[in-house]
């Protein structure tokens, strides 16, 4: 048994060929779905994109490719990038919501075929040829590859250009007592009306201010951000430091069944030009 | 039945117990696998992704740092070995026609190479 574990472990340890997507680290399957998203940004296919998303086995892709745009925003990564990302989950979104169904369509005539990973193949492994190799299957992180370390990544700033500020397209009053109360509900869409994370938005009011971010709340929407306002407070708010604020915001007071009445909420939806 | 022949039957039987345990009962699952390990046509299709952005981006330096997740290798190695897959498999002629042009910009693609007392 010893000498067994010796040539399996040490002398031709197991190496892993013709996986699948499904199968691959959690980060490179985070590397995989940035591609997908920077295809599908270049090309506009999302049958392809839903295609090759269904590859790395994700029970909720849309959720999958949301959660990702949250880590890359909380890692700082380029703006474009993230934006890739959360449009192709809006889109996906869109599309499931408008019917289209969930599982990968066939190829049309003008496309490659998308491969497929096979329920009853499993992937083969080979002997190592040399007795050098580790007996561990793991191999280093994508970091350590020559190309990465030596280039530095691109950074750019996740706030858009004073060029392009946003417009408040929708300001609507809220009266539901079920929502927080006085809470300030904010949508961020670009010009194609596409949900846009990591939106800065300044309030202030007299006496203060604050900045929060649009995108810590995917499970509402990747450009939704809200906040809770006090009772007869005026606030102003502005996107991403950009354009004249919007004044004189408040929390309105709404009648309940009874005859009361209560600190209803706003719903602004902004959008570029 | 002389007793070479019982440990012989005992041992084929402990044989045939084992690979039916580990191919039927448990067996091996992949997990944590890195894109060097991937089945061609799925290395192919990646490479196809890249040529597809690269196409809208123009930016070698950004493909080949998506081409990096397979090692190593040269990016206009692994390219081309997409390239010849493609042929193989019967990508669609404008797919093999991005395949081609990302594989002619990694091969003039020099990367960038760090100067002295530079940050790493």
């Amino acid at each position: 048994m010893g000498i067994g574990l010796a040539y399996a472990w040490v002398i031709a340890p197991v190496r892993y060929v013709d996986t699948s997507p499904n199968t691959l680290r959690s980060d490179f399957k985070d590397s995989f779905r940035t591609v997908i998203a920077a295809s599908y940004a270049a090309t506009h296919n999302l049958d392809r994109a839903r295609a090759r998303l269904s590859l790395l086995g994700d029970a909720d892709p849309v959720q999958a490719l949301t959660a990702q745009a949250q880590r890359m925003l909380a890692a700082g990564d380029s703006f474009q990038v993230i934006q890739n990302v959360a449009r192709l989950a809006s889109d996906l979104q869109a599309g499931e919501s408008a019917g289209v169904p969930a599982s990968p369509h066939p190829p049309s005539s003008t496309s490659s075929p998308i491969p497929t990973v096979s329920t009853t193949a499993a992937p083969s492994f080979t002997p190592a040829s040399t007795p050098t190799e580790t007996a561990t299957d793991t191999e280093p992180p994508p970091t350590a590859v020559p190309i990465v370390t030596a280039t530095a990544r691109p950074s750019a700033t996740p706030i858009p250009t004073a060029a392009a500020p946003f417009e408040l397209v929708s300001r609507e009053e809220i009266c539901n007592s079920n929502l927080t109360s006085g809470l300030m509900q904010v949508s961020v869409l670009d010009r194609h009306r596409h949900q846009m994370p990591g939106i800065k938005i300044d309030i202030s009011w007299a006496g203060g201010e604050e900045t929060f971010f649009t995108g810590y709340k995917p499970e509402i929407a990747a450009g939704y951000a809200d906040y809770v306002m006090q009772p007869g407070v005026l606030y102003a708010v502005r996107v991403a430091g950009a354009g004249s604020p919007i004044t004189d915001l408040t929390a309105p007071a709404c009648p309940d069944t009874g005859g009361e009445s209560y600190m209803g909420g706003l719903k602004l939806v902004f959008q570029q030009p | 039945m002389r007793s070479w022949v019982i440990a012989l039957i005992a041992g084929l039987a402990g044989i045939a117990a084992g690979v039916a345990y580990g191919w039927v009962i448990n067996p091996v699952k992949f997990v944590d696998t890195t894109p060097a390990s991937l089945r061609a046509d799925f290395r192919t299709d990646y490479v196809l992704m890249v040529a597809e952005a690269y196409h809208s981006d123009h930016d070698p330096e950004l493909a080949a740092r998506r081409l990096a997740v397979f090692g190593s290798e040269p990016p206009a190695t692994i390219s081309g070995a997409a390239l010849n897959t493609a042929g193989d498999v019967g990508y669609a002629p404008n797919d093999v026609v991005l395949l081609q042009e990302l594989s002619r910009a990694m091969q003039a693609y020099q990367p960038a190479v760090p100067t002295a007392g530079s940050t790493p």
